[in-house]
Order: structure tokens, then C-alpha cells, then sequence
């Protein structure tokens, strides 16, 4: 009698019943913590085809901020006192040191130039050609070769 | 006598044998995991890509420093047997929306080829052409937008993004606007400045 009723006590196992769709919602959550995360850009080796893509949204990013910065500005430069007309700022520029307005001119005109000839292969995969890795690789070259020397071009202008 | 010890032996030379083995598997010892992540410091990204790929499989999941970000609160909506949403399709938010940006931006070549091509201004042109930027300037914004501020997760902050997005556009617009009518248009200004 003793013997069964330790037999029976020990087979017992520590089970516990869901009753509450609120309990079951705690366990999916703390499940949900263990789930693999999304690897940071940093494991992935750099490569033409992503880092292109990536430069392209930054280059665009930087084109257009500098042309939303300027079109506020000059909205608002008559009430600060700014003098941001083409005649003043081009004579501002021409006091600059040679060197100095090179490499302004560089860092306009890369982006430039970058996000341009990049748009074109980014709507050439959208009409749906060259999209194999190959083509990928080499139109990215191509692209990173045209607009280093377009923007240097336009830089010695 | 020598064979009934043999089978103990051989189990004593596998257990040796196992955690050489085990280095390679997700699942190790928390404190061979550190062990292991003592002896291999980071590598450069050079370094890395000389090793063999299963190699480098393997050390990533045996070391517990890796470049992930943890985990975020998760917030789980209705009931734990609900199937995601999907929203509506609507051309307005497919076809038609993606194929505008892309006409957009297709608009944008002959526009910012034509003064390089001719050699010569046009108001109409230059205003089209700052019409063209600003739209696909909106669009690239609100894309960079909803790529970095989620809604699931930063509802207001995406709405508040959005709206000072428009606001921005509405600003610049009109800022344009008036730089084109008293002063000598973008394409000239940049001319004008490049040449100085």
C-alpha cells in the first residue's frame, strides 16, 4: 500500500495545463526570444553588387539633402540676412584656394555622377535585363569606372 | 580479461574524442563557447575569406561574439494562432506607385542630359527639371523612410517622419519657386558657381 501509493508519487511529472490565452501568449513571447535575429551588414564579405546598391541610395541621399537644405535656405535667407543668390555665392566660391574648390567640386560631382549612371543599370534591371551575377559584377565596375572619371572631368572644369 | 575491458576503452577514447567534435555544433558547453572565443580574437574581413567556408560556417556558430543585434521586445497581436495580416493589394500602393517612380526617375535623363547636349538654357526645361528632382528627391526620402522606421514597431515616429517629409518638400518647393523667378534658374546658378 505504502510501496504504491511512492510509485504513484514519483511517476507524477510536473505538468501544468494552459488555461489562459494570456499565459499562452507570455510562453510564445519568451519563445520568440530565443528565434535566430537578422545578421548585421558587417558578417556579409563586401562585394560590387550589394556595396553599389548601397552607395546608391547614399549618393542619392546626399544629392537630394543637399538640394533640400538649399531650397530652405534660400526661402528663408531673407529673413536671417542670408545672401545665398547665384551672383553672391559665385563670388563667395572664386575667393576660394584652388585646392579647396577641386575637391568641393569632387565631392558634388561623384555623387552626381554615381547616382546617375548607377539610376540607369537600377532601371535596366527594373525593365528586367542584366540581371545575372556576371553582368551584375561587371555593369557595377563599369559604373564605379564612368563616374570616377566623369566627376574628375567635372572637377577640372 | 583484456577483452571484457576492451569496449570501456574504446568508450573512454570516444569520450576523448567528442568535444573536438562538438566545437563544430551550435550546441557547446557555455564555457568552452568563451574558451573558444579567447583563443580566436576578430579577424580581419581579409583573414576571414582566406579560411575555407565550412570553417568559417562553423566558427560563427561556435563563438558567441558575432555582429548581430539582440533581440527586441516581442509584442505578439491577437491571439497566438493568428495568421499575419496582409494589407489589401491596391494598384495605388503597387503597379501604378512603382511604375510612377519609376517614370520619374526614366524623366530625369533627358533632363539632366539636355543642357549638357545643347549648350544652351531654357527656363521651362530648368523648371521642369527642379519639378523632376523634388518628386524623386520625396520619393527617395520616404523609401529611406520606411526602410529604417518601421510602423509595427515605431508607429508615430514613421508618422511624424512622413509629415515633416511633406513639410520639407512643401518648403523646398516653394523655396525653388522663388529662386527661379528673381534669380537665374538651377542650371545657370551651378554653371555660374562651378565656373568661378
Amino acid at each position: 500500500m505504502l510501496a504504491q501509493r511512492i510509485a504513484s508519487q514519483s511517476l507524477r511529472r510536473p505538468t501544468q495545463t494552459i488555461d489562459s490565452d494570456e499565459a499562452a501568449h507570455q510562453i510564445l513571447a519568451k519563445q520568440r526570444l530565443n528565434r535566430p535575429v537578422s545578421p548585421h551588414l558587417g558578417i556579409y564579405r563586401p562585394q560590387i553588387t550589394w556595396y553599389a546598391s548601397a552607395l546608391n541610395r547614399i549618393t542619392g541621399c546626399v544629392l537630394s539633402g543637399g538640394f533640400y537644405v538649399f531650397g530652405a535656405a534660400y526661402l528663408v535667407a531673407p529673413v536671417l540676412g542670408w545672401h545665398l543668390e547665384s551672383a553672391s555665392l559665385a563670388a563667395a566660391f572664386a575667393s576660394w584656394p584652388v585646392a579647396a574648390k577641386f575637391l568641393t567640386k569632387l565631392i558634388v560631382s561623384f555623387p552626381f555622377t554615381f547616382h546617375s549612371f548607377n539610376g540607369l543599370r537600377h532601371l535596366m534591371w527594373d525593365l528586367g535585363r542584366g540581371i545575372s551575377n556576371k553582368q551584375v559584377q561587371v555593369t557595377g565596375w563599369t559604373v564605379v569606372g564612368l563616374s570616377t572619371f566623369t566627376s574628375l572631368l567635372l572637377a577640372f572644369m | 580479461m583484456a577483452s571484457a575491458l576492451r569496449p570501456t576503452m574504446l568508450r573512454q577514447a570516444f569520450a576523448a574524442a567528442a568535444p573536438a567534435q562538438r566545437c563544430f555544433s551550435t550546441a557547446m558547453p557555455a564555457f568552452r563557447a568563451a574558451q573558444l572565443a579567447r583563443q580566436q580574437p576578430i579577424k580581419s574581413a581579409f583573414v576571414r575569406n582566406a579560411l575555407p567556408g565550412a570553417t568559417r560556417v562553423a566558427a560563427f556558430h561556435a563563438s558567441p561574439a558575432r555582429a548581430i543585434l539582440p533581440p527586441l521586445p516581442q509584442v505578439i497581436k491577437g491571439t497566438v494562432n493568428d495568421a499575419a495580416q496582409v494589407p489589401d493589394p491596391t494598384p495605388m500602393h503597387g503597379s501604378y506607385h512603382w511604375s510612377f517612380e519609376r517614370i520619374m526617375s526614366a524623366g530625369l535623363i533627358p533632363l539632366t542630359v539636355a543642357p549638357f547636349a545643347t549648350g544652351s538654357l531654357n527656363p521651362t526645361l530648368d523648371s521642369l527639371l527642379i519639378a523632376g528632382i523634388l518628386i524623386h528627391s520625396h520619393i527617395g526620402f520616404e523609401s529611406v523612410i520606411i526602410d529604417y522606421v518601421p510602423e509595427h514597431r515605431m508607429p508615430r515616429l514613421r508618422k511624424l517622419l512622413m509629415w515633416a517629409l511633406k513639410a520639407a518638400t512643401v518648403v523646398v518647393g516653394i523655396g525653388f519657386y522663388e529662386f527661379e523667378t528673381n534669380d537665374v534658374g538651377l542650371t545657370e546658378a551651378i554653371k555660374r558657381v562651378w565656373k568661378a
